[in-house]
């Protein structure tokens, strides 16, 4: 079997086949073939060649569909969920950086390894005002908090409305970036405090 | 007399595939079972010709779990057939590979294009008709995929492109690739 010259009509063949052409290609393209063996003879191929591939075994439709469950919107997360998992993953990373502060200035003062701050002192601005001026209070407020109690501030941080969520992240944002981990020329880290109390 | 416009049947018809997918979100199960109805004879005459043996059934309805598993994944940017050609294609890949890890044989041969259509020809198949399966069976995977969806479903080369995740361009080489080997196997 021959090929026609005209490449781009034996490239329609397949259209005209499934009668997928505009009204005026159909035409145009249906003229050449009526005047042309080689694509009377290319189209009449594709012609058996569809029937032969349309030969398969039939699909029990209701079988499938019956395995189709019913449509499940997909979860979506609240804005107030994903505002509470930040604020629990700052208070997370500030206690972890206040852990290592407090690890490096033990060896100068015992007084601070032997306090017991709690996490949601640090977030506290009531609890961290009335300090400024005491070293040793202002301390406690940058102790790291234990792992207990940290879940608790993560639990009830998931219990806070809109606005009491709003308030929280202010106040943390308020604080002064979390001090370098290391220790200059043997001194402790300056303890955290409120940008307003300085 | 049935009035043909309040026959639910009828109407499904008439639906869109975008619509259908949208009764079928809106909660009407019947909306899914008329996609099915639409598309599963393409479907299966897809993975059969290119290759799947004897567990058309199988991958048409895994075709299908996925895909309305997912539905809210597709963006109309093409039809839902070749979407559903697209997601068939890539099990019928997965299969493969993993048919590959085991080991087993996964070449199609002749055989294997005549045995997947014998449970239906109860009546003698034409020999013409046998010697053309016979030589799409012989084409290359791609070559096969291409010529099945340009001859056998009319896409075109961009919805090809879309549903075998190649370019237009390279859609149109495959398909007369395959056209040319086709006569060749045919006039030998």
């Amino acid at each position: 079997m021959t090929d026609c010259a005209n490449g781009e009509v034996r490239d329609l063949l397949p259209d005209l086949l499934h009668d997928r052409l505009a009204p005026a290609e159909r035409q145009r393209v249906q003229a050449h073939v009526d005047g042309c063996a080689e694509c009377r003879a290319e189209l009449g191929l594709l012609r058996g060649l569809r029937a032969a591939m349309h030969r398969v075994p039939a699909i029990d439709t209701g079988a499938v569909a019956a395995t189709i469950p019913a449509y499940r919107a997909p979860a979506r997360r609240s804005w107030t969920s994903w505002r509470a998992a930040a604020a629990v993953a700052l208070i997370a990373v500030g206690g972890a950086s206040v852990a290592l502060v407090q690890r490096g200035s033990g060896a100068h003062s015992d007084s601070t390894s032997t306090a017991a701050p709690t996490a949601v002192a640090v977030a506290d601005p009531v609890a961290t005002s009335g300090a400024a001026g005491t070293a040793g209070e202002t301390r406690r407020v940058a102790a790291a908090p234990s792992h207990r109690e940290l879940a608790l501030a993560s639990a009830a941080i998931g219990e806070l409305d809109e606005r009491e969520l709003s308030t929280l992240v202010k106040d943390i944002e308020q604080f002064d970036a979390v001090p370098s981990a290391e220790v200059e020329n043997g001194t402790a880290a300056t303890p955290l405090s409120p940008r307003g109390d300085e | 007399m049935t009035d043909v416009a309040s026959d639910p049947r009828s109407q499904a018809e008439d639906r869109t595939d975008l619509e259908l997918v949208a009764q079928w979100k809106a909660g009407d199960q019947r909306a899914a079972t008329r996609l099915v109805e639409r598309h599963a004879d393409a479907l299966a005459r897809f993975v059969a010709s290119v290759g799947a043996r004897g567990d058309v059934d199988d991958l048409v309805q895994d075709t299908f779990a996925r895909a309305f598993a997912s539905l809210d994944g597709f963006r109309g940017e093409s039809s839902l057939r070749t979407w559903l050609f697209s997601i068939a294609r890539r099990l019928m890949l997965d299969r493969r590979r993993s048919e590959r890890r085991r080991g087993e044989q996964i070449e199609i041969h002749e055989s294997d294009a005549q045995t997947e259509f014998d449970p239906l020809d109860d009546v003698v198949a034409r020999e013409t008709e046998a010697r053309m399966r016979r030589a799409v069976a012989r084409l290359t995977p791609t070559q096969r995929e291409v010529f099945m969806l340009r001859v056998s479903e009319g896409m075109s080369y961009r919805e090809i492109a879309d549903a075998v995740d190649t370019t237009e361009g390279a859609a149109r080489v495959h398909y007369h690739n395959a056209m040319r080997a086709i006569k060749e196997l045919l006039d030998d």
